[in-house]
């Protein structure tokens, strides 16, 4: 057994890791209209687990089609997925490597609606559109969050069934459970409004839900914005502090939970998260695809398109960051929580360096690391690391623009620098579509047959 | 047509949006637009107004006689109205359509056509509006005839023996308060006189230009009115210099000048060789011994200001006067007789006038150019006590103070200057208040000098010196010219008795060797 603590193994009530490292949910539009999962996700989620992280985080799999991110995301609304997800986990388990589901809704932060959602509002905690895009929506009623409780709930069932290591509820970053808990967004004057532990009681039910659906035994873990810094639209008021979601963590963990995993920020991406430079002549050729999706996002193209107008959204974008470092942006906020609940805590921002992560991990900082772009960057991080490395050969340079390439062209790396030219960039990024010759032929109707 | 409903649910907030903020674009593109239309009439107008751009010439003679000092700004009409008044005022103008009839004298193009100002008027485009006014010409030409029938010579640099600027100030004054200034009737006027307004411009006449103009009309006329009524009228080659600066420039009450300040009119004088004058006891009554400050003083009274004063403009005519020499006398004399008055002269004038040389005027004399008190002289007092120590203190803190251009040469005298005698010929009548017709009057002792005669005459009198100058009656008007009555106050031809008791024939020499001059 190796004396690095980040090779050792991380014990939750129900999992045991092999190692300190996760992938952090990051993902690209890899799969069907319908939600199913393709053969692109196995290849994409296998480069990581061969790589040798201990557990994958999936990206954002929604509950519902009504609570896609973006379309063409692999969903777990049905139970005819059930097999597929069972294929996924089966392939990544071949690596020795967890994979946890992330259960997903994106209330209003809705980047693509895609052709399920695009005729309606997304269902929120408020009726108020989202700050930085635009994205309409309205306020859920009793009936409807009952409804996505136990939407929740159904999707852990189907995640255990397929034989997957966990879940994580993703209540960070903007999304529906960051939407309820948030004091800057939640305007709800109910039960689910107003009082911190108003606000908390979505999330806690979803626990409580899951915990009766799927019993103790199976891993869920809860990933909270440590501080929502929801002011990013100048106007927009602050949100929860530190102090709000260390009681939300401590609710979560007597609710269940078996981990908390610390992020920031109330929305996605946030000006901390992911941490880094922000690419405007990137985004400036691709947020075109979003134009539709949000009532201000042409606005946006504009401030990102032309270059008279691109300091109003520099200063915007920036000002957060004064101060702040890009690797740990949030570990003293994941310190604080862990000091307040007993179940590890995993902390994600910018991880990239060996020796910075073993000492947040020995210093009680957090129990694990959750990386996506480093991961993104260097498949094989972790096996870089355990043959001594502290930081990879072609490290990540934060530059975002596997980010910021979202919106319209595949999940990858995108620094040129990092590569000896822009044939291996896409090279890079071509391999996941590495397609195998199991391709089903649909049935045909007997008469058409005959 | 229908349109077509949108596809997805922010393109219906989109279109809600749009028509509910359709009717706040409408105005606020309305806004916009009258923003933009109100930018670029404000751009027009702060163009037009920064327009200061006065008539340049290159050449020296027409800047005197049409260059601008800076008096068309402060003090000048526009050119448009200047056209236009004798239109309106047949009567005033003798049914002319220019400004003869007081005097103003006129130079032809190469066509042999009148030009369409004077000579002494200036002309600038101020703020988008032409203005004409005085330059230092107005006052300094004059023209001579050696016959009734001779041609007339116009002479720059002479006193203008025409002008009759108290008729044309009091028509100017009176005008401004007159119903024929109306716009309604001005504008026609001056679309006849040749004015191509547009619609705005005609707007901007009417409610800026002429409103303004009438107001500054009024203001001067409830300043200078009362002065002018009460004083006899000046007659043609006349100025009261100092009166009309204490009421105008100084803002004084006609009630804070003294009865005896208030009668100061004089001639004209000769501007001609400048540069030896230089330290001389210049004006009159030799209240300043420089140049440059007798100028400016003489350009406020054109109707400059301290703020729009063109010192380069004067500086330019005071190097050209500086050596401009008078047309020579063209009298015939014996010159025996001429001769032997020179000795008598030299004897007698010259250490107090200089003399004339065979080619030029000597600036030479132990008294040349200084003051002789007027307890010596007699001459009369009008011009000597219209300047005042009061006033000149107030010349001197009021006045350019604190600039290379405050007055302090300026003193108070008890007398008046001994003047060079250059171009005698053309600088009749005589005495500063021009009360005596000719030389010959001049050597008669003061009581049997004419007590009232005809100004305005141009043509010079070969024999007694000066211009024909017949004897008039007070009251009824000469055919031609001006009936001057030494009886009225400041008229007086008293004084300068030198020579009066020469015998006859000594007087003929003495008489015969001025007429040189």
């Amino acid at each position: 057994m190796s004396e690095d603590v980040i090779f050792s193994p991380l014990k939750f009530r129900n999992l045991t890791v092999k190692n300190r490292i996760f992938r952090s949910n990051i993902s690209g539009r890899f799969d069907n209209e319908d939600g199913s999962l393709t053969q692109t996700r196995i290849n994409w989620e296998c480069k990581f687990a061969a790589g040798g992280v201990g557990a994958i985080i999936s990206s954002y799999v929604p509950v519902l089609m009504e609570g896609r991110i973006i379309a063409d995301y692999a969903t777990v609304h049905r139970d005819d997925f059930i097999p597929l997800w069972e294929r996924l986990g089966a392939a990544v388990h071949r690596f020795d490597c967890k994979y946890i589901m992330q259960l997903s809704h994106s209330g209003r932060q809705m980047d693509f609606p895609g052709v399920h959602n695009s005729h309606r509002p997304a269902l929120s905690s408020t009726s108020r559109k989202e700050s930085l895009h635009g994205f309409l929506c309205r306020a859920a009623s009793k009936a409807e969050i009952d409804h996505l409780v136990e939407a929740f709930a159904a999707g852990a069932w189907r995640a255990r069934e397929a034989g997957l290591d966990g879940v994580e509820l993703h209540a960070a970053n903007g999304y529906l459970f960051t939407q309820f808990l948030s004091s800057g967004i939640n305007d709800r004057t109910d039960e689910y409004g107003g009082l911190l532990q108003n606000r908390a009681r979505f999330l806690l039910e979803v626990i409580r839900a899951i915990r009766a659906r799927v019993g103790r035994g199976f891993h869920l873990q809860v990933k909270l914005s440590a501080v929502d810094r929801n002011n990013v639209i100048p106007w927009e008021k602050k949100g929860n502090v530190l102090a709000d979601t260390i009681e939300v963590a401590k609710w979560c963990e007597s609710e269940g939970a078996d981990a908390i995993h610390v992020s920031t920020g109330s929305l996605f991406p946030h000006p901390l998260n992911p941490p880094g430079d922000f690419s405007f002549e990137t985004i400036a050729t691709t947020y075109d695809a979003m134009i539709s999706s949000g009532v201000d996002a042409f606005r946006n193209f504009l401030l990102f398109r032309y270059r008279l107008l691109r300091p109003i959204f520099r200063w915007i974008w920036f000002r957060m960051k004064k101060g702040l470092p890009i690797e740990g942006v949030s570990l003293e906020e994941a310190r604080a929580i862990k000091a307040n609940v007993t179940v590890p805590v995993l902390n994600t921002g910018g991880y990239q360096t060996a020796s910075f992560i073993r000492s947040g991990i020995t210093s009680g900082a957090f129990d694990g690391v959750a990386i996506a772009r480093s991961l993104v960057a260097n498949n094989d991080l972790v096996q870089q690391w355990a043959m001594g490395r502290d930081l990879p050969e072609r490290p990540c340079t934060y530059c975002n623009k596997c980010l910021l390439n979202a919106p319209k062209n595949p999940m990858g790396c995108y620094e040129l620098a990092r590569f000896p030219s822009r044939e291996a960039m896409i090279d890079e990024l071509m391999t996941i579509y590495a397609t195998r010759p199991t391709l089903n032929l649909p049935p045909v109707a007997s008469a058409q047959a005959a | 047509m229908t349109a077509e409903p949108p596809v997805t649910y922010v393109e219906t907030q989109l279109r809600r949006r749009r028509r509910l903020l359709l009717p706040v674009a409408i105005v606020l593109a309305l806004l916009a637009l009258i923003g933009l239309v109100v930018v670029v009439l404000g751009l027009v107008a702060v163009m037009r107004l920064a327009v200061n751009r006065p008539q340049v010439f290159p050449d020296i003679v027409a800047h005197f006689e049409h260059g601008s000092i800076g008096a068309d700004q402060s003090s000048g009409i526009p050119f448009w109205v200047w056209q236009a008044l004798p239109r309106l005022f047949p009567a005033e103008f003798d049914g002319r359509l220019d400004y003869r009839a007081f005097g103003f004298l006129y130079n032809t193009d190469a066509h042999g056509r009148q030009e369409s100002l004077p000579i002494g008027i200036s002309k600038r485009d101020f703020q988008g509006v032409d203005l004409v006014w005085f330059n230092c010409a107005v006052c300094h030409t004059g023209t001579y005839r050696t016959s009734e029938g001779a041609a007339r010579v116009m002479v720059p640099g002479m006193p203008s023996n025409n002008l009759n600027l108290y008729g044309f100030i009091r028509f100017i004054l009176d005008a401004g308060v007159d119903e024929r200034l109306k716009p309604d009737r001005l504008i026609p006027a001056m679309q006849a006189a040749g004015a191509n307004l547009g619609i705005i411009d005609r707007q901007v006449w009417r409610f800026v230009v002429i409103p303004r103009m009438r107001e500054g009309f009024i203001e001067r006329r409830s300043r200078l009115q009362p002065f002018l009524a009460e004083q006899q009228p000046w007659g043609p080659g006349r100025v009261d210099t100092f009166n009309p600066y204490k009421l105008v420039q100084m803002d004084m009450l006609l009630g804070a000048i003294a009865p005896d300040e208030r009668h100061g009119a004089s001639d004209f004088p000769s501007i001609f060789n400048q540069k030896p004058r230089e330290g001389m006891q210049l004006h009159w009554d030799g209240n300043n011994s420089s140049l440059d400050e007798r100028n400016l003083s003489a350009a406020l009274g054109a109707g400059v200001t301290p703020e729009t004063v063109d010192h380069a403009a004067i500086k330019r005519v005071k190097e050209w006067v500086g050596e401009l020499h008078p047309p020579r006398s063209p009298h015939q004399v014996d010159p025996a007789a001429a001769e032997r008055g020179r000795a008598i002269y030299m004897n007698a004038c010259a250490v107090c006038h200089g003399y004339q040389g065979p080619d030029r005027y000597v600036f030479e004399g132990a008294k040349l150019g200084t003051v002789e008190a007027n307890s010596t002289l007699g001459t009369d007092p009008g011009r000597l006590d219209s300047y005042t120590e009061a006033f000149r203190q107030r010349q001197l803190a009021e006045l350019f103070a604190g600039t290379p251009f405050q007055f302090k040469h300026f003193v108070k005298t008890n007398g008046y200057a001994n003047m060079p005698l250059d171009a005698l010929w053309l600088r009749g009548p005589y005495l500063h208040n021009g009360s005596v017709p000719t030389l010959r009057d001049l050597l008669a002792p003061p009581a049997e000098r004419p007590s009232a005669f005809v100004r305005g005459i141009d043509i010079v009198d070969g024999k007694n010196g000066g211009f024909l100058s017949p004897s008039c009656t007070p009251g009824r008007r000469p055919p031609q010219g001006f009936c001057y009555d030494t009886r009225l106050p400041g008229n007086g031809n008293g004084g300068h008795t030198f020579g009066t008791t020469l015998p006859a024939t000594e007087k003929e020499d003495l008489i015969a060797y001025l007429l040189t001059f």
